[in-house]
């Protein structure tokens, strides 16, 4: 029987949607699961683990573990799952899960899989399903090894409803710090951002908006979907827009019910982060933009013009 | 300071990418240095003019990587050595990071650079797979670096909170994003000198290994097949009065998309 150990994904205290969602579909193919959950303060979130899903959890508390170090999150991710017995390991994508899933594999002389977006069994055998070469390929894998470490594409798998767990909780002694590798500081985004990942509608601003005073017509229709805010790399390297809200192949990979793509011609490297979009609009002026060639609606024209329109007819609608 | 840094030589995803009979179709295909490490690369010799550190890098492949190297050795890279050998056209991040920690080994280096994650496969697992078999600290998706002292650098890396400033211990390993900084382009004195310079090719064996040793035999995992992704196709366009056509839009997406 498939032993699934899902990495609790948990950020400012609160469990993130990708837990629920991992557990679920390991439920889903029969397999027995659990949660390993890292940081300090969260016992609080014990009926949250056990509600999304896991028969057993795994926690490591300690105030050592309040700033992410990968060193000391891979210990723990290792000893939960020698402890369980676990075949698959899945972390939701995230940076921390990019980083530590490596070190985990390596460490117990597993296979590795990025970026998931299927696992099949096969009596014993292993098959994930994966994108490559910039979202432009999927490809199909069969690990040799009897373990595999994966990292889970945001969004791939769905939670069930009305899924639960049993509570059976095992503390995990506190892992070693890593003293060659000493987190001094995390700078923080704003928080109170909706997450990328988790929104349901994605407003994304490119190049087209020019400047802040074009940013933030854009974000005011955020506001009123309350949607994610993203953004093309292009204004990311402009300045205008922070890092971690790039949605892109080398950013955030998303798939909401509803992308918006404002101002964005549609290079390959950002449609590889939003192509998994149930629906996508697009408004550039540019009738040859590529972006209209991934878009299920598009609207040609100038977006200073547009979103302000965008937001009085979906006011008009919602009400 | 002494830094190795790694190349691979990637499609360039620009291109039309064709599957068929479950393989990418190869007729027409462009082989270029992965983007990531040119900021490898760049970040090796920023290294090199403001700390003066000896840069070297290494590719592996099974076939002529003579271009890439010859661009990095533009930029500005100052050694080269080349890992070919046709064992390994299937190798995956687990062989090459037993092979990059052979090639490691056999120097003396206080810093490997690599870039996050490598443009065809897009794993980023290679580095951090290397640090783990080296014991050596790592830090990944790193966008700054900055030398505190002989022994000590000091990185910043976007984590999933913010931006996380880690000190490491020397020698590390650090896995750069295309953040860090903007690769240089060539310059023609710089492509003129590069052909002069001599690059260090080894098969597994010259390296003092083997295929089984590096576990190319037998991978963790393999690729079954390619399969072509459900194309996305372009829907309904509009052009014309800008004010009726955002309405009816809004109109669709509510009634026939349903998303509102």
């Amino acid at each position: 029987m498939a032993k699934v150990l899902v990495i609790a994904e948990i950020k400012q205290g609160v469990l993130k949607g990708s837990t629920a969602q991992l557990l679920s579909k390991a439920k889903a193919i029969g397999a027995e699961t659990a949660v390993v959950a890292i940081g300090s303060n969260i016992e609080l979130l014990i009926p949250n683990l056990v509600n999304a899903g896991s028969d057993t959890q795994y926690i490591a508390d300690d105030p050592g573990l309040e700033l992410f170090s990968a060193g000391p999150y891979s210990s723990c991710v290792v000893d939960a799952a020698k402890q369980f017995g676990a075949n698959m390991i899945w972390f939701g994508f995230s940076e921390s899960g990019k980083t530590v899933a490596p070190r985990v594999a390596a460490q117990l002389n597993a296979a590795c899989a990025t970026d998931i977006t299927d696992v099949i069994l096969k009596g014993d055998q292993i098959e994930v399903i994966r994108p490559a070469i910039a979202n432009k390929v999927m490809q199909r894998i069969k690990v040799n090894t009897k373990q595999l470490v994966a990292v889970v594409r945001a969004g791939a798998f769905d939670s069930t409803e009305g899924i639960s767990g049993t509570k059976n909780v095992v503390k995990l002694s506190s892992p070693a710090p890593d003293l060659k590798a000493v987190i001094r500081q995390i700078i923080s985004e704003a928080s109170g951002d909706i997450d990328l990942a988790d929104a349901n509608i994605v407003i994304s601003v490119g190049r087209g908006a020019k400047d802040q005073a074009g940013v933030d017509l854009v974000k005011e229709l955020a506001n009123d979907l309350e949607a994610g805010f993203g953004s093309s790399r292009a204004m990311v390297d402009g300045g205008f827009m922070p890092h971690y809200k790039q949605v892109g192949q080398t950013g955030k990979i998303v798939a909401p019910t509803l992308y918006i793509a404002i101002g964005i011609s549609g290079a390959i490297q950002h449609v590889a982060g939003m192509k998994g979009s149930k629906v996508i609009l697009a408004v550039n002026k540019d009738p040859e933009a590529p972006i209209f060639n991934v878009s299920d609606y598009g609207i040609v024209g100038d977006l200073f013009e547009v979103v302000p329109i965008l937001r009085e007819e979906i006011k008009k609608i919602r009400r | 300071m002494k830094i190795l840094t790694t190349l691979k030589k990637v499609v360039d995803v620009e291109l039309n990418i064709k599957v068929k009979n479950g393989a990418i179709v190869e007729e027409g295909l462009q082989y270029v240095m992965n983007a990531w490490d040119e900021n490898a690369v760049e970040a090796s010799v920023q290294l090199k003019e403001n700390k003066g550190a000896e840069t070297t890098l290494v590719s592996i492949s099974g076939g002529d990587n003579t271009d890439i190297i010859r661009k990095a050795y533009a930029m500005g890279i100052e050694n080269g050595i080349h890992i070919d050998d046709p064992a390994l056209t299937k190798a995956d991040s687990f062989v090459y990071a037993r092979i990059l920690q052979k090639v490691y080994e056999k120097g003396k280096y206080d810093l490997v650079i690599t870039g996050k994650q490598a443009q065809d496969t897009d794993n980023g697992q290679t580095g951090i797979i290397l640090a783990q078999y080296l014991g050596l600290p790592c830090v990944s998706n790193v966008i700054s670096i900055e030398v505190m002292d002989e022994q000590h650098i000091k990185v910043s890396r976007l984590g999933d909170s913010g931006t996380e400033i880690v000190e490491l211990e020397l020698p590390a390993v650090v896995t750069v994003s295309d953040s860090i900084n903007q690769p240089r382009l060539p310059v023609l004195r710089g492509i003129m000198m590069a052909k002069k310079k001599t690059i260090k090719v080894m098969d597994l064996a010259a390296l003092g290994t083997s295929n089984d040793e590096v576990g190319g035999a037998t991978p963790k995992s393999e690729i079954v097949e390619f399969i072509a992704p459900e194309a996305r196709k372009g829907g309904q366009k509009f052009e014309g009065d800008v004010a009726e056509i955002t309405a009816r839009v809004v109109d669709l997406l509510a009634n026939e998309a349903k998303v509102f």
